[in-house]
């Protein structure tokens, strides 16, 4: 089996060597223009354009102002509202005004900086405040879900928790900046190579930019340096302004964002002010919560309301609240127009709720996590055979896992305890959504199972000693003081848009056996193409390197989804997996009598095709199936069952699956500047049956070093005329090597999807990231042991917020 | 005014004509060199992608002109191995999974050569944390980095002990 | 990037005419200048770089007990050199940028920009060090006139910097965590005629003496001496690393560490 495997990623060795391709690094074709855009200082201006000067410019090929574009191309994945250039008025200091194509990026860039710009400044709207004031946002109004009576339960409650956190937004930093080349073919056809995540997109869109069908047009995409959220929509600008070039010009235009552009041009995680009011009973139950959602969106709609809905959905993270409320405000500000960000809205919705816990044990005088554990949702019962209950501890790496029985024959066949859980959807009955275990907008939780894992991993990082020997630490130190938390994740796994829950796979085995391998989802370094691979080998019982991996392409694969929503393995990998068992069913059919068997009774594994004792080799059985005329090529399709949401009323279920994990950290600070650094984390994080133990620990990592830094040291600064600061890593700190815990552990929590996923597996690019949350709260725990007062301590707790709130807490 | 210079990249001596001093090492590998492998992150300086090696000792080739190379020798990720034979760097590099997406896996392994070959920080997590932290990894693969800096540093210790024995 | 001329000069006395050129300009390792002309904010007719002066490079200490480093000499060679002979100094240059950086960064051209942030400013500021050059010796409480401002004369280089190696000294400074630049960094140096303490990243007068510590420390030199000491946050940097409150905050932190860990 090549399932479950610790297998490097696909593409290791051309990594190391120099030899793995990115969008920048294909050689052009000869005659190739080069594009840069010219951007608005303002944040928002009447703009009038002065271009001869760029039109005079030396190795000018084309200028493009909005005149010059007759329809103008838009380039929104949402609401039509992204003209490619600004149309008369800038809604945004960067906004791209007008398009330069010259024989070489530096040639482009020189002549953009040559444009004389009028601006006639226009009242901007920066701050959330300054959106409230101006009732600037998208849709009517707020947003509510609401479950219960609020106001009752929170006027009832003895104790009244409130307050306020600023959530601040991520610069997603893909090493790799936004690119795109266009090739114009025959006919006026069109290939795009893209550094995207979402190639039909940029297939769609540059189909509409240029009046044609999307036929016309194909696009590639081998692998991206990194997307993290920021590749769904913010590369369709430049694959647009390629294709377009390239369709004027008849030549093969290629454009890359410098750094500096990229920070200023393209979007990132929204940034939230959440007001919350919450009642308690003294032993730390939620009666009620009241969450207010401001949510700075920035100038056009983008990714922006599936964003805050997320946001909403994640309000309870593994809370059973009673009652609650969330109001969600989707404002719109001159600023960036803010996008996906690995966990969609999630991270933010989740830090409310989890302040919210270290209020009320502040207020309570109680152990922060004894609140979060009586406020847990119940452990949905499960049969004695599904859950073993454990942690695998330490590193994975290099062991398999013992799981469930999956033995590539047939369908997969692995026992589930649905006996006593309730599911949704299906086969399974519908239960109402006023159950007992519901969130609040009505789903029922049905596989929690963080009561078991917070246990095991408070037990293996000897949570109790650690907290203890903390107090003492800081009884006796006056200016270093640690904290130390714990905090869950449960994050739902889905598309929040129902219908983006499909996805298609192509494969071809051929004459001499060899397997070629395509689907829908891209690799931007989360291991998808391994993953998947393993599974088309494990479905036929062949070595990986029999299995070839071929770039995301839109003429292969229609109609994909983005690689988004960590839903690329779950996808991908079930329609790999049907297109694989469609190919084995026709090659049974044929081989069976030969075999003296049945076709349901033969298993391909080790490289052979067996019906009992009877076997001959996979090459053997495809030179038969050939000759006998049958197809070795097949598609494979897969939907997504049993989810259905009503986004306005927010009710339904909207997640097939929940993914767990919990994050324990230490952490010291120094009072007398706010220096900060973590000491030490554990994390057990729940990916069902690891379909690559060692990918996914390396996602667990990863999530959890971004998500810490997002909380800590990753400040974005605009200054008073809406213009970002923090526009290079000179300004803007994202983690380094140093800044990683120097202990570390990382588990995988023993136990398989309850669900029917590809090998009850569970997907894992988001939820590791808002384990960092725990980081924040230990700095949180650090300030309080300072003095008596609540420190309300903001993200990101850079050095000198902490030191603010150290003085906080001290009064 | 044209500038010639003359320097050796990956053991081959490459002479070159520059139309224009202002082109860095970088654009020079990338665009003139046909040699793809040494990333352009943030082209300030700041982030390691564009790590190469020019006389044994690990500079941001960003920041680098080319024509103060005169003479100099350049590695890059391309020129380390040994035909199919990996560096040992290399091949840590894949057994410790110190990579996901890889565009700044050239520039980390060239750091890491340069950093063993500095000979300050041994097999030391820390010291190898710290001497790694001039190369960003939005990924966070940092793990996988240190202990594979680790690992090469210790075989490539015990080799060299076994050639001087 | 604007164009420009390039020159390799072998000898001090081949720079120093190449630099006569109009909008002449040295080049040191170019860390600093490199970016700044990718952003274009400075347009040099002639770029000079100072590489390849042989007699620009080294390391030593001299009959007087300074330690001498030529003005060509990248950080990281100070870090090993000096590393027995003054250690607060190479920690400092240790602790400069990150390695590639201090590979190719040098102390002339370090002190030639006077970045308000940078560490080697602080340090010959605080050892009270002579700035030679090709033309004359200047002494470091002459030559820093603020921010990006110092007491060269177009087209003069700094051939070696002469630093009085203290009985006691150390560098201690807050990262600015993104640049690794200084947010605030402060040098503290103990000589038997006294103690001397350098301020950087903190001015907006760029590196600064801090006059009233210097007294404190020199009749007592301990950690207490300073603790009741305040500096004023008037004419402190304020940006969106940090406000001059803090800055002016972490001065005095800084200064009590720094004498704590004097060696």
């Amino acid at each position: 089996m090549t399932v479950a495997k610790p297998l490097p990623h696909d593409a290791a060795r051309l990594h190391v060597t120099g030899g793995a391709r990115y969008v920048d690094d294909l050689p052009t074709p000869p005659g190739t223009l080069h594009l840069a855009f010219g951007l608005s200082a303002k944040a928002r201006a009447k703009v009038t354009l002065g271009l001869e000067a760029v039109r005079a410019s030396a190795g000018v090929a084309l200028v493009l102002g909005p005149g010059d574009l007759d329809p103008m191309p838009d380039c929104s994945p949402s609401a039509h509202d992204e003209p490619l250039l600004a149309m008369g008025e800038a809604f945004y200091a960067g906004h791209p005004l007008f398009l330069v194509a010259a024989e070489s990026h530096l040639l482009a860039r020189k002549a953009a900086a040559k444009a004389e710009i009028g601006y006639e400044e226009l009242d901007a709207i920066l701050t959330i405040e300054d959106a409230i004031a101006a009732d600037s946002r998208f849709e009517d109004g707020p947003r509510v879900y609401e479950k219960g009576d609020v106001m009752a339960a929170i006027s009832r409650a003895p104790h009244l928790v409130e307050g306020r956190v600023l959530v601040g937004g991520q610069e997603h930093f893909y090493l790799e900046g936004q690119s795109a080349l266009a090739i114009p073919t025959e006919d006026g056809g069109m290939v795009v190579h893209s550094s995207s995540q979402h190639p039909t997109e940029i297939q769609h869109k540059v189909a509409d930019a240029l009046g044609r069908a999307m036929h016309d047009v194909k696009v590639e995409v081998r692998r991206m340096g990194g997307g993290f959220g920021g590749k769904e929509s913010q590369g369709n600008h430049l694959a647009i302004a390629c294709a377009v070039v390239a369709a004027r010009t008849g030549r093969p235009v290629k454009m890359r964002y410098d750094r500096d552009d990229d920070f200023v041009v393209t979007g990132k995680r929204h940034d939230f002010r959440i007001d919350y009011r919450a009642g308690f009973d003294g032993e730390g139950r939620c009666l009620g919560v009241d969450f207010v959602q401001y949510c700075r969106c920035g100038w056009s709609m983008d990714l922006s309301l599936p964003v805050a809905d997320r946001a909403m959905l994640h309000a309870d993270n593994a809370y059973l609240l009673p009652a609650a409320r969330i109001t969600s405000h989707r404002l719109k500000t001159n600023t960036q127009s803010a996008t996906a960000f690995r966990g969609f809205g999630g991270p933010q919705g989740m830090v409310g709720i989890e302040r919210v816990m270290d209020h009320a044990a502040h207020v309570l005088g109680l152990d922060p996590l004894e609140v979060r554990r009586a406020n847990y949702y119940r452990e949905a019962p499960v049969a004695a055979s599904e859950a073993s209950g454990g942690s695998i501890s330490g590193k994975m790496k290099g062991q398999p896992l013992p799981t469930a029985d999956l033995a590539g024959r047939g369908s997969v066949k692995v026992e589930t305890g649905s006996g006593k859980a309730t599911r949704y959807g299906g086969a399974h009955s519908r239960v109402p959504a006023t159950a007992e275990n519901a969130t609040p907008y009505g789903m029922e939780v049905t596989d929690f199972i963080l009561h078991e894992m917070t246990e095991t991993l408070a037990r293996d990082c000897e949570f109790e000693a650690r907290k203890a020997a903390v107090a003492e630490w800081n009884a006796a130190n006056p200016v270093l003081k640690r904290g130390i938390a714990l905090t869950p994740v449960k994050f739902g796994i889905s598309f929040t848009l129902t219908h983006l829950n499909q996805a298609g796979a192509l494969v071809h085995v051929y004459q001499d056996g060899s397997v070629s391998m395509n689907h829908g989802g891209t690799e931007m370094g989360q291991g998808l193409f391994q993953k998947v691979a393993q599974v088309a080998a494990s479905r036929f019982g062949l070595p990986m390197e029999r299995v070839r991996i071929t770039a995301t392409d839109t003429a292969k694969v229609p109609n994909t989804s983005a690689t988004a929503a960590s839903s690329g393995s779950d996808l991908n990998g079930m329609a790999v997996k049907a297109a694989c068992d469609a190919i084995r069913d026709r090659i049974a059919e044929v081989v069976a009598a030969e075999l003296q068997a049945e076709p349901a009774a033969i298993v391909f594994e080790d490289g052979q095709v067996r019906a009992g004792e009877a076997s001959m080799s996979w090459e053997e059985a495809i030179a038969k199936t050939y000759m006998a005329r049958v197809s070795l090529s097949a598609t494979g399709f897969y939907a997504t069952p049993g989810i259905e949401w009503d986004r306005i009323a927010g009710r339904g279920r909207p997640f097939y699956y929940f993914a767990y994990g919990a994050a324990c950290s230490e952490v010291v600070i120094d009072t007398l500047t706010g220096e900060n650094r973590i000491l030490r984390t554990d994390i057990l994080h729940d990916c069902g049956a690891s379909l690559n133990p060692a990918i996914d620990i390396g996602q667990i990592e990863g999530g959890f070093v971004q998500g810490a830094g997002w909380l800590t040291t990753e400040e974005l600064v605009w200054d008073g005329a809406g213009r970002l600061r923090t526009h290079a890593p000179s300004t803007y700190k994202i983690p380094a090597c140093s800044d990683r815990p120097g202990v570390f552990n990382v588990a995988l929590w023993d136990g398989a999807n309850r669900e029917e996923t590809i090998y009850r597996s569970k997907a894992v690019g988001e939820p590791p990231l808002m384990l960092g949350i725990s980081v924040w709260s230990a700095l949180a725990q650090a300030c309080a042991a300072c003095g008596p007062n609540w420190p309300d301590l903001q993200t990101p707790a850079t050095a000198e917020a902490v030191l603010a709130a150290v003085g906080r807490a001290r009064g | 005014m044209s500038l010639s210079i003359s320097l050796t990249v990956n053991g081959d001596r490459c002479d070159v004509d520059l139309d224009d001093p202002r082109v860095t090492l970088l654009d020079l590998l990338r665009e003139r060199m046909a040699l793809p492998g040494t990333k352009k992150g943030c082209d300030r300086g700041q982030c390691g992608a564009c790590t190469v090696l020019v006389n044994g000792r690990r500079i941001n080739s960003c920041l680098t002109l080319a024509v103060t190379l005169n003479g100099a020798e350049v590695t890059t990720i391309e020129g380390l191995a040994a035909g199919e034979d990996l560096h040992p760097v290399q091949t840590a590099f894949i057994e410790h999974d110190g990579f996901q997406c890889g565009y700044c896996t050239p520039g980390q392994i060239m750091s890491a050569v340069g950093l063993i070959a500095e000979g300050q920080a041994g097999d030391d997590a820390e010291r190898i944390r710290e001497g790694m932290s001039g190369n960003l990894c939005r990924c966070s693969a940092y793990h996988g980095i240190t202990e594979a800096v680790q690992d090469a540093a210790r075989r490539m210790a015990s080799a060299d002990e076994r050639k001087s024995a | 990037m604007y164009s420009f001329e390039f020159a390799r000069p072998g000898s001090i006395d081949e720079a120093v005419k190449a630099l006569k050129a109009e909008e002449a300009q040295a080049l040191g390792g170019g860390q600093t200048l490199i970016p700044t002309l990718k952003q274009r904010l400075a347009a040099p007719s002639v770029l000079v770089s100072l590489s390849g002066i042989a007699e620009m490079q080294g390391v030593c200490v001299s009959d007087d007990n300074a330690l001498c480093v030529g003005g060509a000499t990248p950080h990281a060679v100070v870090a090993k050199e000096a590393a027995k002979s003054f250690p607060a100094l190479a920690g400092m240059a240790s602790r400069i940028g990150d390695p590639a950086v201090r590979n190719r960064g040098t102390v002339g051209g370090s002190l030639a920009n006077n970045d308000p942030s940078a560490c080697y400013p602080a340090a010959a500021l605080g050892t009270g060090a002579t700035i030679k050059t090709n033309a004359r010796e200047i002494a470091a409480d002459d030559y820093f006139q603020g921010m990006f401002a110092t007491a060269l004369d177009e087209g003069e280089i700094i051939t070696e910097v002469r630093f009085p190696i203290p009985e006691k000294a150390n560098y201690q400074k807050f990262v600015q965590p993104a640049s690794r630049f200084a947010l605030v960094g402060v040098f503290v140096a103990k000589y038997a005629s006294g103690v001397r303490v350098a301020v950087t990243g903190a001015s907006e007068d760029g590196v600064f003496r801090w006059t009233e510590a210097e007294e404190a420390l020199s009749k007592d030199f301990s950690a207490k001496a300073v603790e009741g000491l305040k500096v004023s946050a008037d004419g402190m940097i304020s940006d969106l690393h940090g406000p001059a409150a803090y800055r002016a905050h972490l001065v005095g932190v800084l200064t009590g560490r720094a004498v704590n860990a004097a060696a």
